[in-house]
C-alpha cells in the first residue's frame, strides 16, 4: 500500500493487476451484470468449441470414446479424409447433404422473401379485415417445426397424402401419383414446408419495415410521375434493404442449421432422409452419434462453421453500405 | 383519361389484391386445417377418405394418445424445462442486456461481438464435446446431466442467452436515459436506477424476450434427443417410430404440441411479434 501511494511509483506505469483492479472498480456494476452471462457462454459456448476444434484432430471413434480428449492425436487426418476421399461412403453422403443444404437454403429464403414481400404489400393497404388477415397469415408460425415435419410428412404420402389427393384425384393436374418422399422430389418435400413455416415471419418483418417508409417519399415520387413499379423499385426497396439483409442472414442461419423438419418427415423420425432429403445437421448427427465418429464429426462441423463464417463475410461485404447507412 | 377511369381501375385492382390475399391465406391455412381434421378422424377414415370433412367427428384420438404414450409426462417435462429456462434466461439477459445498452466498459465490444458470434456455431459442433463433458461430470462428480431436465435447463439457458440479451439490449436502448439520470442526481445508486426505473419501462421487452425463449425451447429437438431428455419433441419422435401407420394419433400429437404455442400467440400476439422483429432487426 505504501508503495502505491509513494511519489515515485505514481510516475511509473501501474502493474497490470492494478490496471485491471482499477477498471473493475470503475465499471463494477456493468461487469457484475454481465458476469453470469459470460460464465454461461464460456462454459457452454467457448470451452466446448475449443474442445471440438481439438477433437477434430483426434482419432475419436467408438473404440477410443472412453478416452475422450486423450484419444490418439492424428493432426489433420480427419480433414484430409473429408476433403480428399470423396468416394468414401460417409464423405460422399456428407457431400450430398452439403449440396442439398445449399439448394434448400437458397430456395427457402428466396421463396419466403419473395412471397413474404407479396403478402406484406397486400397487407399494407387499408381494408377492414386487415387485422384478421394478418393473424391468419401468421398461423403456420405457431406450429412447432417438429410438428411441421410430421404434418407434411403425412401430406406428402403417395397414396393417401393430401397433396396427391388434391393434385391427382381432385384437380387432375397430374396423371400419375408422384413419389414425394423418394428421389429428387424430396428436395421439394422439405423446401415447401420450411418456406410455409417461415413465410409468416418474413411477412410480418417486411410489413413492419414497409410501415416505416415515409409517406412523403411516395408523394414526391408521384409528383415526379413514377409508376407504381418504379415507386416500389426506387423508393420502397432501398428503404427496406437493411431489413431484407438482416432477414436473409437469419434465414440462412435457420436453414443452414435446419434439423427438425427433415428429421421428423422421413423414416418416422429415425430413418435416413435419402440422398435428396438429407441436410448437414441431420447427417452429422447421424454419423457422429449412430456410429460414434466423434473426431470426424467434429472436423466436419468445423468445416461447416468455416462455411458459415465465409457466408457471413460475403453477406457483410454485400450489404455493408446499406447496413451502416442507418 | 378521365378521373373516373382511374377510380374504377383502382377499385378493380384493389379487389384483385383482396382475392390474391384470400388465396394466399387459404393456401397457408390448409395444412393446419388438415392437421386438425385428421386428428378428429379414425385411422380407417384417413386411409380411405376422399372428402375434406370427416364423416363423423370423434375425439378419442386425444384420449388414446394420452393413454398410450404417457404424453402427460412429456408434456410436464417440456413445461418444466421451458418454464425454468425462460425465467433464468429472462433474468440474466435483462441484466446483461441493460449493461450492454447503458454502460461503456472495456470489453463491451468484444462481448457484443461474441454474443453474435455464438449464432454462427453449428449446434452439432459443441454437442459432441458437451456430450463427452456431461458423461465425465457424471462419472467424476456424480451430477446427472444426461437424460435429466436439469441438464436440458443448463444447456438451453446458455443457448438462448445470447440472442435474448441482444433483443433486450435493443429494448433498453429505446428507453430514454434522462429518467435514470434524474434518479441518479436525486441520489439513487446506479443499480436502483436500473431496478426502479429502467426495468418497469422495459417490461414489454422482457415479456417479448420470455416468449421468444419459451417458444425456442419448446421447439428444440436435436439436443433433447441426443441427451435423452424426455420433452415433447423427443416423445413425439419416439412415438412416431413406434406407431408407424397411426396417422390419427400422429395428427393428434401434432395438434397437442401446437396448442400451448397457439394459446401464447392469442394472449400475447403483440409482444410476440415485437420481440421477434426487434431481435431480428437490431
Amino acid at each position: 500500500m505504501e508503495n502505491v501511494t509513494s511519489v515515485p511509483s505514481r510516475t511509473q506505469p501501474e502493474t497490470r493487476f492494478q490496471r485491471w483492479r482499477d477498471t473493475w472498480s470503475r465499471h463494477r456494476l456493468a461487469y457484475r451484470m454481465i458476469a453470469p452471462t459470460v460464465v454461461a457462454m464460456l462454459l457452454v459456448h467457448l470451452v466446448p468449441t475449443i474442445e471440438a476444434l481439438y477433437m477434430s484432430m483426434l482419432d475419436l471413434n467408438q473404440y477410443t470414446l472412453g478416452q475422450f480428449l486423450r484419444a490418439p492425436f492424428i493432426g489433420l487426418a480427419n480433414y484430409r479424409f473429408l476433403l480428399l476421399t470423396p468416394d468414401n461412403p460417409i464423405v460422399h453422403g456428407l457431400g450430398q447433404a452439403t449440396r442439398n443444404t445449399l439448394i434448400y437454403s437458397v430456395a427457402v429464403n428466396t421463396t419466403t422473401l419473395g412471397l413474404g414481400m407479396v403478402a406484406a404489400l397486400l397487407l399494407n393497404r387499408r381494408f377492414w379485415w386487415r387485422g384478421l388477415a394478418r393473424t391468419l397469415i401468421l398461423m403456420p408460425w405457431v406450429v412447432p417445426t417438429y410438428a411441421v415435419g410430421l404434418l407434411w410428412g403425412m401430406m406428402w404420402l403417395r397414396e393417401r397424402g393430401a397433396i396427391n389427393v388434391i393434385l391427382v384425384d381432385w384437380l387432375h393436374l397430374l396423371d400419375q401419383r408422384p413419389f414425394w418422399l423418394i428421389g429428387p422430389n424430396t428436395l421439394w418435400a422439405i423446401i415447401i414446408p420450411t418456406a410455409w413455416r417461415q413465410l409468416p415471419f418474413a411477412t410480418i418483418m417486411l410489413l413492419s419495415a414497409l410501415q416505416t417508409v415515409p409517406e412523403d417519399l411516395y408523394d414526391a415520387a408521384v409528383v415526379d410521375g413514377a409508376s407504381s413499379w418504379q415507386r416500389f423499385r426506387y423508393v420502397t426497396l432501398p428503404w427496406i434493404k437493411p431489413v431484407v439483409a438482416i432477414m436473409l442472414l437469419w434465414g440462412m442461419i435457420f436453414t443452414f442449421f435446419g434439423y427438425n423438419i427433415v428429421v421428423m418427415m422421413f423414416g418416422n423420425g429415425g430413418g435416413y432422409p435419402g440422398e435428396w432429403g438429407d441436410l448437414l445437421m441431420p447427417a452429422l448427427e447421424r454419423q457422429s452419434f449412430r456410429y460414434w465418429l466423434f473426431g470426424l464429426g467434429a472436423a466436419a462441423s468445423t468445416l461447416m462453421m468455416i462455411g458459415m463464417m465465409f457466408f457471413v463475410f460475403v453477406w457483410y461485404r454485400t450489404f455493408q453500405s446499406s447496413l451502416t447507412q442507418e | 383519361m378521365s378521373p373516373t377511369y382511374y377510380r374504377i381501375r383502382r377499385r378493380v385492382l384493389d379487389r384483385l389484391a383482396d382475392l390474391l390475399l384470400i388465396a394466399i391465406i387459404l393456401l397457408v391455412l390448409f395444412p393446419i386445417f388438415w392437421m386438425i381434421v385428421n386428428s378428429l378422424r379414425t385411422n380407417q377414415d384417413i386411409l380411405t377418405a376422399t372428402t375434406l370433412l370427416p364423416q363423423k367427428l370423434q375425439f378419442h384420438n386425444y384420449r388414446d394418445l394420452w393413454a398410450q404414450v404417457d404424453f402427460g409426462r412429456y408434456f410436464r417435462n417440456s413445461l418444466i424445462v421451458c418454464g425454468v429456462t425462460t425465467i433464468v434466461v429472462s433474468l440474466l439477459a435483462t441484466l446483461s442486456g441493460y449493461a450492454l445498452a447503458r454502460f461503456r466498459f472495456p470489453g463491451a465490444d468484444v462481448f457484443g461481438l461474441a454474443v453474435l458470434g455464438t449464432q454462427l456455431i453449428p449446434g452439432i459442433l459443441f454437442l459432441l464435446p458437451l456430450y463427452g463433458n456431461f458423461i465425465l461430470i457424471k462419472k467424476r462428480l456424480g451430477v446427472p446431466l444426461v437424460g435429466t431436465n436439469f441438464g436440458a435447463i443448463v444447456l438451453y439457458t446458455a443457448f438462448f442467452l445470447p440472442l435474448s440479451l441482444w433483443i433486450l439490449r435493443s429494448f433498453f436502448a429505446t428507453i430514454p436515459r434522462e429518467l435514470e439520470e434524474a434518479a441518479l442526481i436525486d441520489g439513487a445508486t446506479p443499480f436502483a436506477a436500473f431496478w426502479r426505473i429502467a426495468l418497469p419501462l422495459a417490461r414489454p421487452g422482457i415479456v417479448a424476450t420470455a416468449i421468444y425463449v419459451f417458444l425456442s425451447a419448446w421447439d428444440e429437438l436435436l439436443f433433447a434427443w441426443v441427451l435423452n431428455v424426455k420433452t415433447i419433441p423427443v416423445g413425439i419422435r419416439l412415438f412416431v417410430g413406434q406407431y408407424t401407420n397411426r396417422f390419427d394419433l400422429m395428427s393428434a400429437a401434432a395438434v397437442v404440441s401446437t396448442i400451448p404455442v397457439l394459446v401464447i400467440f392469442f394472449l400475447l400476439q403483440r409482444q410476440m411479434i415485437s420481440g421477434l422483429t426487434a431481435g431480428a432487426i437490431k
